[in-house]
């Protein structure tokens, strides 16, 4: 069963998501796309499908407290896979004031939305002019940058290089990891936005080439922010699954992402694996090539996040 | 050479090929005609002693027609559409009521006092002889709804629970009955005495009735779509699982009893399911294609479809249970015949 690739777009309200919308509808004469929208805006759109959806957030009852998911979202994928005709791709808008979780949760906690789509890319617009105003006092403009795979840090023109400077080392502060691109008035190939294979295990490598040897310069956020640990000694896989079951479990409400390529002791592949809150996915990867430095890496973007306690942990995972 | 032998025991059948997702079958209340809501907006209504061909009809709804009924005030059909538009089926569609931007995704019919039903988000609409009614809101969007098996109320499922409207007296206060969790499909007991559903969270609630007290059955691998009540209310089945899987509500109830469970291993996961109307028969469509018939009084099962033409998507049986009506999601309907 072939998957349509769905997107996540998130941003405060004014920063630029329904400019970004209209531009991917109408750059892409020929494909097909299905949007859902939160309030029926002013999108263009003849070839395609737009839903409007209601953000109702439901707890699973699984004994995973922080485990949500968009139950609308099930019902209209689950409706948009009846029609006939392949879809390109599906973008889903949150409103401004959303969390991203339940919606990427929602890909893996419902079985149908699972087989027939798969979560391509968060994407979150981010209004140059006006994010230090809400940055600090708001939950959700820091969780819809630190849940980002790609961040618009739009309306550049509205502002000196001096403060795009400032906002971008904010930005930094909380996701170093996700892909940023300068624009104004949302103008971006459609290219950098849909098909991004972010949350593909088989696709992490060759998205992030560099991943194991970049080191991003961290400087912490008291609040939300990132953490990424190396490793050159090689993972045992038993002892590392324990732990980071074990964290997720723990601390997953306030773990938004993490992502890793481990070297596994003895195994020829590298191990890729990616999460959101406690919900992770892992897999064997690519072979590690001839004369290539095996070593491991892991990322957390998260709220609160004990630098000491997880190094600690995950050094004690190398095999002995 | 086991496998053709086995294939020409199959019962007869004729076969259509509607060409889109088929998203809900029902006959009508004589038993002459199967209603077929389609992906692609089409309503089809196949003549069941008719075995020509049947001409494909003009789309009745300009999205995905989402779900039909037996209209209880006519002869033909009830379809929804996520158009917005409720259409009734007599020899042409004509509208009922249009709910501009909505989701026609749940209707339910009461043959006996001629009423059916309509979800609208968060509200219902019921239409019967003495009028319209409006119902709720509810706290969520109403995700299936159920007439009582004499028609008096209705059992809406949204998150958090259910709520049982009652349509006779009209000024009753609704019943809520409450259970953590979202959920996805409702039936009342043949008797009356119970209410189901089945959850979002891989599992079968039931309440029953006189006290109101509930219970619980989980750990299936998948959520639980669709549930069928054995005719006498003995058992209760749902899809969700590889083997016929009912739980025992003669007597004293389930409570402490394992479910009766039979079947062929292998067959996939039950995507659709539906008692017959008089028999102990359930008729089970997998995730393979393949359609078992189950007997809860032998706790035998038998192949009446081979795996293919993708997922079951729908199930009905005619009035009398000697016609059964297979839909899946890649447009294949077949009638099948079990008079011989």
């Amino acid at each position: 069963m072939t998957q349509v690739p769905v997107t996540v777009l998130t941003g405060y309200l004014g920063a630029g998501k329904t400019t970004l919308l209209n531009h991917i509808l109408t750059e892409n004469h020929g494909r097909k796309y299905a949007v859902v929208i939160n309030e029926f805006g002013e999108l263009g759109v003849d070839n395609d499908i737009v839903v409007g959806a209601d953000e109702e957030i439901f707890e699973m009852n699984n004994g995973c407290i922080c485990c949500t998911v968009r139950g609308d979202l099930i019902r209209i994928i689950g409706g948009l896979m009846k029609r006939p005709g392949k879809l390109d791709g599906i973008i889903v808008e949150t409103t401004g004031m959303a969390d991203p979780g339940p919606v990427a949760q929602t890909f893996y906690q419902d079985d149908d939305i699972r087989a027939r789509t798969r979560l391509d890319a968060i994407v979150t617009v981010v209004d140059a002019h006006h994010f230090l105003l809400h940055v600090d006092d708001s939950d959700e403009a820091r969780e819809q940058v630190a849940f980002a795979d790609v961040v618009l840090l739009n309306k550049t023109d509205l502002v000196t290089p001096a403060e795009l400077a400032t906002v971008e080392r904010r930005l930094r502060q909380i996701n170093p990891y996700a892909k940023l691109h300068h624009t104004r008035r949302s103008a971006l190939a459609s290219t950098e936005i849909l098909d991004r294979g972010a949350f593909d295990l088989k696709r992490i490598l060759e998205v992030e080439p560099d991943f194991l040897e970049s080191d991003h310069d961290h400087e912490h956020d008291q609040s939300v922010g990132s953490l990424s640990l190396t490793s050159d000694a090689p993972i045992d896989e038993q002892k590392f699954q324990r732990w980071i079951s074990t964290i997720l479990r723990e601390f997953g409400t306030d773990i938004f992402r993490s992502k890793g390529i481990l070297d596994i002791g003895g195994a020829p592949n590298k191990y890729v694996f990616q999460g959101v809150h406690m919900l992770m996915d892992g897999d064997w990867g690519n072979p590690w090539k001839d004369g290539e430095t095996r070593s491991s890496k892991l990322v957390f973007i998260g709220r609160k996040l004990d630098a000491e306690q997880l190094r600690r942990g995950f050094e004690a995972c190398a095999v002995r | 050479m086991t496998a053709p032998s086995f294939a020409q025991r199959l019962p007869p059948r004729r076969r259509i090929d509607t060409g889109a997702w088929v998203s809900g079958l029902t006959y009508d209340r004589a038993g002459r005609r199967l209603g077929a809501a389609c992906g692609d907006g089409r309503v089809w209504r196949i003549d069941v002693a008719d075995e020509a061909p049947p001409t494909p009809p003009e789309p009745a709804h300009k999205g995905v027609a989402m779900a039909i009924v037996a209209d209880p005030a006519g002869g033909g059909f009830i379809s929804g559409g996520d158009d917005g538009q409720l259409l009734r089926h007599d020899e042409a569609p004509h509208e009922v009521e249009t709910f501009k931007g909505r989701w026609l995704e749940r209707l339910a019919a009461h043959a006996q006092s001629g009423t059916f039903a309509v979800a609208i988000g968060k509200e219902i609409v019921v239409y019967g002889p003495s009028g319209r009614r409006l119902l709720g809101p509810h706290p969520s969007t109403v995700t299936d709804i159920d007439f009582s098996p004499d028609g008096s109320r209705l059992v809406a499922t949204h998150y958090g629970g259910v709520t049982i409207h009652v349509l006779k007296p009209a000024d009753a206060a609704p019943r809520k009955l409450e259970w953590r969790g979202s959920h996805v499909a409702v039936r009342y007991s043949p008797d009356a005495k119970f209410i189901a559903t089945g959850t979002q969270d891989n599992a079968l609630h039931v309440w029953r009735l006189a006290t109101g007290k509930d219970m619980q059955m989980s750990g299936y691998p998948v959520k639980v779509k669709q549930l069928a009540w054995s005719h006498d209310a003995r058992f209760l089945f749902s899809t969700a699982t590889s083997l016929f899987t009912g739980w025992p509500f003669a007597g004293k109830g389930p409570e402490g009893k394992p479910p009766i469970q039979f079947g062929d291993e292998g067959a996939g996961i039950m995507t659709a399911i539906a008692a017959h109307p008089v028999d102990s028969f359930i008729a089970a469509g997998f995730d393979t294609g393949e359609v078992q018939v189950g007997d809860s009084k032998t706790r035998r099962s038998a192949v009446i479809k081979l795996a293919g033409d993708g997922q079951v998507s729908a199930l009905a049986w005619s009035p009398g249970g000697w016609n059964l009506a297979v839909g899946t999601d890649q447009g294949v309907v077949e009638l099948i015949d079990l008079r011989r």
